[in-house]
């Protein structure tokens, strides 16, 4: 029997997922094509910031590198990028060229930073932050600062910019800042993860990052670039000047939902799937970044875990399960600090607001209440326990009885519980 | 070698040295290890006739008090340390300038029964015979002055007849308004053991409240307030009626019979007797049947009788019966003062109070005052009574009185009426203090501030209720500039130009003189003859005793004569007695209920000790296992009271009176009587924001012997309406900012319990006050404000944990958390210091019921449902009661209440 063609555009995190959950079922139908636009085999880009820092090497991270696809007989270009999608033909092509045909096809383009309106973008030396490529791109101008010379301990002459107080820019900011370089973060929010964390959480972290060696600007933009060709500073809403001979952008991403579009498929700010993953052409499915479900577009792994499981099953096992976006709970890990962030983050008056916070060791969690439930949760520093509050949450359960020890985790919480009972 | 020891001596060896307790008045004998001039230990001394080797847990705890922070090291005037001289020489000047300007009597000593014989007689010279005035008073006027004038009535002196083991052979012991439990609990466990050996003992408790004491009882009658002698003439009555007086002896020995007798009957038969005490008609008969029947009747009574408008008359209501029935002089039969601090008797002998002259002679015989005037080479002999303390206080207010000088007490806590007492200080010219403790609420008040010895330190002779006299040794060096108060004195008294009289160099001087004094013109039989009256005080024996002796001085009672040079057990065996009749006097006793009565929205309250703490705390407080047991001032109310004044078990009540209030924790107690409630007498400004118990009693006072009525003033009683409450532990001794605060000693730092009618603003500034110094806080914050929780630490180390709730409910304290003060911690135990528990795993002992091994109530309850149903199985099982015993009838106690809610739970299934 003829096996079916796979192909599958993208080799991102998602299409990592989607292989494995593949894998784990049944491959056998299927002869599978992936077409990456990174050299690399697929790899964590969550890790690229101790990359960055020096901590890991890029290898370390890369989890399925070429043998892997053999192994798994899966064809697998690398450092191909897709121009085209011809639903009628059913084929695609990319630049250099080559043209795949598919029985079905997966978009799994994911996403690229977004643009900022500052100006003189041309220069040199600015990137963005999102490939094993950028990672590379960015050491490589921080040593040609000083002349291409390989002397790790002179870094810190260097003085970087960057833009972005959201996740990747912190990475970013952390990852040049560990390996020496003189880091300023400019963000146009009023503190540091200001969709995640309130003020008391994101001036702790800001102080951890302080420490850490990286400045601030905080509530102001980067209005143009200086320089001639290379980039020599930023331009700044307040008014100040930074100094720099390297930036990078990390304000957030959008999806790469173009190629998708073009061929055709629905879709706004994503390319437009069903709840089975299903894009406006029946042989086409699309995952990850690059979708767009029910006008929600993703960016935290967990939701993209579930698509993967949810087209999976269908794909290998004909079994349809609803891909249920359920909201999600913000783990994150800067600069070595977990951080938790689920439902409300910022105190409101109808709040009860429970705060726990330890100077020393600069510990920070709170949970806000409503009607007597869990209505949010910020924890920083000291994360235990933060799934359970997710879930308490969503299950409407009162705490009222536990209010005292509730933050301070499960440990104590249902002695207290256990106490009342007694 | 001011106090006889070699100091270099107790450096290098590890030393056993025979000393006497400082705190009650059973005196018992301490031998103290000390090692590199350290005091390591104590044990009882087998030796000792008053304990036989017996401590109780203050006595036990006595090495683990002695290291005060707070100790007084150096003379002070006005706020400014200066060295001796220029401290005595200030208060020399000012005490002339006064005495010169306003008269002699312008001027007083306050002192205390916790000084030793010699500090008193020094005192009592120089104010009587030199100064030239007679306003000496002291703490034991408190305590004692009632049964002082009960005996002189009787007796002709200030006599007790009696000893200790005279307890130990009564048939019937009756126990009158005299917890001995809690006050005297080695008496009390000598009685224990004596009834355990002869069960048929009878042991019958009069007093209000069911104490301690009467888990040893067969009879507890809880007498109206004050209603004793109603009781005791009642029984003198009853005894005639049914003939069971011995005639022989009241013709023989005593006088004034009929008239007392017609006093007493008027009280009426049994029934009246039971109606106005207030207990059942049968119960008075079985006792007082038991008083008629028995041959050896020993009546122990106390502060019941004492502290009270007419406690003179009690006593004597008591004496009557014992003297109409001969039951005085034998064994096991006499009525026994027992007394409250370990030298009352020692002041009393020396007559350093304000009505009294000098070793028992009085200001009633000229012969007297001449006699004491010629032996002292007195320049300036008081001729007349000096003002007895209440009265002495009100002078000091009024600006009669314009200098005071106050020796090792507290009047500020311990006087009736105590909120007067401190603005008669604060008006006063000059307040004279001396004290070892820096910061008692007396020293507080004080003009001059003079550091003085302290028990271990200071060397000379203590006198117990059962007149045995013995040595409290100094062993241990003096601090900073600390001298003995018989050395200030004598200072002082240079200073007055005085040095010829005052030249003693060692204690051993002061005792030969005072021993002379009592037997000088006291020869046996002198009475009568040429107008000498003997004087039953007479240690004439021991005026030529050795340095060596005197230093390793055999518990001797007095009287010790040449003729009993081993001393005295028991007096008037022979029958006679030191009137000039040599017979024992009768008196009418007026029974009378006290002074002021409650209204209808008052209670009547009660005071009294505790068992692990002593008088104002400034020694007993400093060690956290003393805290153990009751620490937090309480207001035992009955069950009913707390439905019918609104209030609820657990909460904080307030008593007022006076203007003065009074912080408890409410205590449902079944051993109350309605409308009546005890609160512990020992709290003070230092130890908690308003709970000095005395500040409410109001300044009625028996009106021959001045002692005030301390056992019975109606107060007002509500709940605090609190906003707020909560503990703070923390390193530091801070004053917290709240309306109700009470301090705990722990092992390593204090614990506050804290509660407010009002939310400080904000609680992190609150804490921030007090304390400065802390780098780190974890705090837990509620928007709602419903509670708060937090840890400060410094370098690292806990050093403070506020844990508070807005609601009634009070934040769970346990014992592991007050272990964490003072250590370096995890990260997971920083989370559950704020959570106030240790998480899983971690058992809570509850509250400690046996200092001795720290035994809490919860270990307890566990045995006792597991089969442990005697204090004994107990003891065998957790050790409990196996040391100092004083547990004991508090482990009785709970093992009737787990075996009551046993049967209630049977009774509930059924």
């Amino acid at each position: 029997m003829k096996k079916t063609s796979l192909v599958i555009i993208g080799n991102g995190m998602a299409t990592g997922r989607l292989l494995d959950e593949l894998s784990k079922r049944d491959l056998s139908a299927y002869s599978i094509t992936v077409i990456g636009d990174e050299a690399h085999g697929c790899y964590n880009r969550i890790m690229l910031s101790p990359v960055l820092a020096g901590e890991v090497t890029p290898s370390a991270i890369i989890n399925k590198p070429s043998e892997w696809y053999q192994r798994a007989g899966i064809r697998f270009i690398s450092g191909a990028r897709v121009q085209k999608i011809d639903p009628g033909q059913k084929r695609v092509m990319t630049e250099q060229g080559d043209t795949f045909a598919f029985d079905e096809l997966i978009v799994a383009t994911g996403s690229r930073p977004v643009a900022i309106p500052a100006g003189n973008q041309q220069l040199s030396h600015i990137y963005s932050f999102r490939t094993l490529d950028d990672v590379e791109r960015i050491m490589a101008s921080a040593y040609s600062a000083l002349g291409g010379s390989f002397e790790p301990n002179r870094l810190k002459q260097v003085n970087a910019v960057v833009i972005g107080g959201g996740l990747l820019g912190l990475e970013a900011a952390y990852g040049l800042a560990q390996k020496g370089l003189a880091v300023t973060l400019v963000h146009r929010g009023d503190w540091l993860l200001n969709r995640q964390l309130d003020k008391p959480a994101a001036a702790l972290l800001e102080k951890v990052m302080r420490e850490k060696g990286v400045s601030f600007q905080l509530g102001c933009e980067v209005v143009r670039f200086d320089g001639v060709k290379d980039v020599r500073g930023v331009e700044l809403s307040n008014g100040d000047r930074l100094a720099c001979c390297l930036a990078v952008i990390a304000t957030g991403i959008t999806p790469n939902k173009e190629l998708g579009l073009a061929a055709g498929l629905k879709g706004e700010r994503g390319i437009a799937v069903d709840e089975y993953m299903r894009t406006s052409d029946p042989s086409i499915s699309a995952v990850g970044e690059c979708i767009e479900f029910n006008g929600v577009t993703f960016g935290l792994v967990e939701p993209i875990w579930q698509q993967c499981i949810t087209l999976a099953d269908r794909l290998a096992l004909q079994k349809l399960t609803p891909f249920c976006n359920s909201p999600v709970a913000t783990k994150l890990k800067v600069s070595g600090v977990q951080l938790f962030s689920a439902g409300d983050y910022l105190t409101a008056p109808a709040h009860r607001e429970l705060t726990y916070s330890d100077s020393a060791t600069g510990v920070y969690r709170k949970i806000l209440i409503k009607n007597g439930q869990i209505a949010g949760v910020v924890l920083f520093g000291d994360v235990r326990d933060g799934q359970e509050y997710f879930e308490m949450m969503h299950a409407q359960r009162s705490v009222i009885e536990v209010v005292q020890s509730l933050l301070l985790g499960k440990a104590f919480y249902q002695s207290e519980l256990a106490a009342i009972a007694a | 070698m001011e106090n006889g020891l070699n100091m270099t001596d107790t450096l290098v060896a590890k030393q056993s040295i025979k000393t006497t307790c400082c705190y009650c008045g059973v005196g018992c004998g301490v031998v103290a290890s000390v090692e590199q001039g350290q005091l390591t230990a104590v044990q009882g001394d087998q030796s000792h006739p008053a304990n036989l080797g017996r401590l109780c847990i203050k006595g036990s705890s006595l090495h683990q008090t002695q290291e005060s922070p707070d100790r007084l090291l150096r003379p002070s005037v006005n706020g400014k340390e200066t060295d001796w001289d220029g401290a005595i020489g200030y208060v020399a000047e000012s005490f002339k300038k006064i005495i010169a300007e306003h008269g002699p009597d312008a001027v007083a000593f306050y002192l205390s029964g916790q000084l030793l014989t010699e500090d008193y007689y020094v005192a009592n010279k120089i104010m009587k015979g030199f100064i030239g005035s007679a306003n000496i008073d002291t703490n034991s006027r408190l305590c004692m002055a009632s049964a002082v004038v009960a005996h002189k009535r009787a007796f002709g002196g200030d006599l007790v007849p009696g000893c200790y083991e005279d307890l130990e052979q009564a048939d019937a012991l009756f126990l009158v308004g005299s917890n001995t439990a809690y006050a005297h609990p080695v008496v009390y466990q000598r009685i224990a053991k004596a009834k355990g050996t002869r069960p048929d003992m009878s042991v019958v408790v009069l007093d209000p409240r069911r104490t301690a004491t009467c888990e040893l009882a067969d009879w507890h009658l809880p007498l109206r307030p004050g209603s004793d002698a109603h009781f005791f003439n009642g029984l003198l009555a009853y005894l005639v009626r049914i003939k069971r007086i011995d005639h022989d002896y009241i013709a023989h020995h005593c006088e004034g019979f009929d008239e007392a007798l017609a006093t007493a009957e008027s009280v009426g038969n049994v029934a009246a007797v039971a109606k106005v005490c207030d207990v059942p008609v049968e119960h008075v008969q079985a006792v007082f049947d038991l008083f008629a029947r028995t041959e050896k009747v020993v009546t122990v009574f106390s502060q019941g009788i004492n502290q009270s408008s007419s406690g003179v008359d009690k006593g004597n209501a008591i004496i009557n019966c014992h003297l109409a029935t001969a039951k005085i002089g034998k064994v096991g039969a006499c009525p026994f003062s027992i007394t409250g601090q370990p030298n009352a008797m020692g002041g009393r002998e020396v007559g350093g109070l304000a009505n009294q002259l000098a070793a028992h002679m009085s200001f009633t015989s000229q012969k007297e005052i001449d006699r004491v005037a010629q032996y002292w080479q007195a320049p300036n002999m008081a001729q007349n009574e000096g003002l007895k303390a209440v009265d002495m206080f009100k002078a000091i207010k009024t600006g009669k009185i314009k200098a005071v000088w106050i020796m090792a007490t507290n009047p500020v806590v311990s006087m009736p009426d105590a909120n007067n007492v401190k603005d008669a200080l604060q008006a006063c010219e000059l307040v004279v203090v001396s004290e070892c403790v820096a910061d008692t609420d007396t020293a507080k008040m004080a003009d001059v501030l003079l550091p003085a010895t302290t028990w271990g330190e200071k060397n000379g002779t203590v006198t117990n209720s059962e007149r045995c006299i013995s040595l409290q040794k100094g062993f241990l060096s003096a601090p900073g500039d600390a001298l003995h108060d018989w050395q200030i004195m004598v200072r002082f008294a240079r200073h007055m130009g005085w040095q010829e009289a005052f030249s003693y160099s060692h204690p051993v001087e002061i005792f030969r003189e005072h021993a002379r004094l009592s037997g000088l013109e006291n020869d046996p039989g002198s009475s009568g003859r040429e107008g000498v009256q003997e004087r039953g005080f007479n240690i004439g024996a021991l005026q030529a005793i050795s340095e060596f002796d005197y230093q390793n001085f055999e518990p001797l009672q007095w009287p010790v004569t040449a003729a009993n040079p081993r001393g005295t057990k028991r007096l008037f065996s022979d029958g006679r007695f030191f009137t000039p009749s040599e017979k024992a006097q009768f008196i009418p006793v007026q029974a009378r209920l006290p002074m002021v009565t409650p209204n209808q929205w008052q209670v009547i309250m009660n005071t009294g000790r505790i068992r692990d703490q002593w008088h104002t705390m400034s020694r007993t407080g400093t060690a956290s296992k003393l805290m153990g047991h009751i620490d937090e001032p309480y207001i035992d109310v009955h069950p009913l009271d707390i439905e019918h004044f609104g209030l609820q078990q657990g909460q904080l009540g307030l008593l007022a009176n006076r203007g003065a209030v009074f912080y408890g924790r409410i205590k449902a107690s079944m051993d109350q009587r309605r409308g009546e409630v005890f609160v512990p007498m020992h709290w003070n400004d230092k130890y908690a924001a308003s709970s000095r118990a005395d500040a409410l009693v109001n300044d009625v006072v028996d009106p021959i012997c001045g002692q005030p009525e301390f056992k019975h003033s109606p107060v007002t009683m509500e709940a605090f309406v609190q906003a707020w409450n909560g503990f703070l532990i923390c390193m530091d001794d801070i004053v917290p900012s709240a309306q109700y605060w009470a301090k705990i000693t722990l092992d390593r730092g204090y614990k506050f319990r804290l509660a407010g009618n009002v939310l400080p603003e904000d609680w992190r500034s609150w804490l921030s006050e007090p304390f400065q110094d802390i780098d780190e806080w974890t705090d837990l914050n509620d928007s709602d404000r419903q509670f708060y929780r937090a840890v400060g630490y410094r370098g690292g180390i806990v050093t403070v944990i506020l844990s508070i709730a807005a609601d009634e409910t009070a934040p769970q304290e346990v014992r592991w958390i007050e272990q964490q003060l003072g250590q370096q911690v995890d990260v997971n135990a920083r989370f559950a210091l704020v959570a106030g528990a240790p998480g899983a795993g971690v058992e809570d002992e509850g509250s400690i019921v046996c200092s001795c091994f720290e035994v809490g109530d919860k270990a307890i309850a566990a045995a006792i449902a597991t089969g442990c149903t005697s204090a004994r199985a107990l003891g065998e099982r957790l050790r409990c009661g196996t040391n100092c015993g004083s547990c004991i009838p508090e482990l009785n106690a709970l093992i009737r209440q787990g075996q009551t809610l046993d049967c209630l739970a049977e009774s509930g299934q059924s």
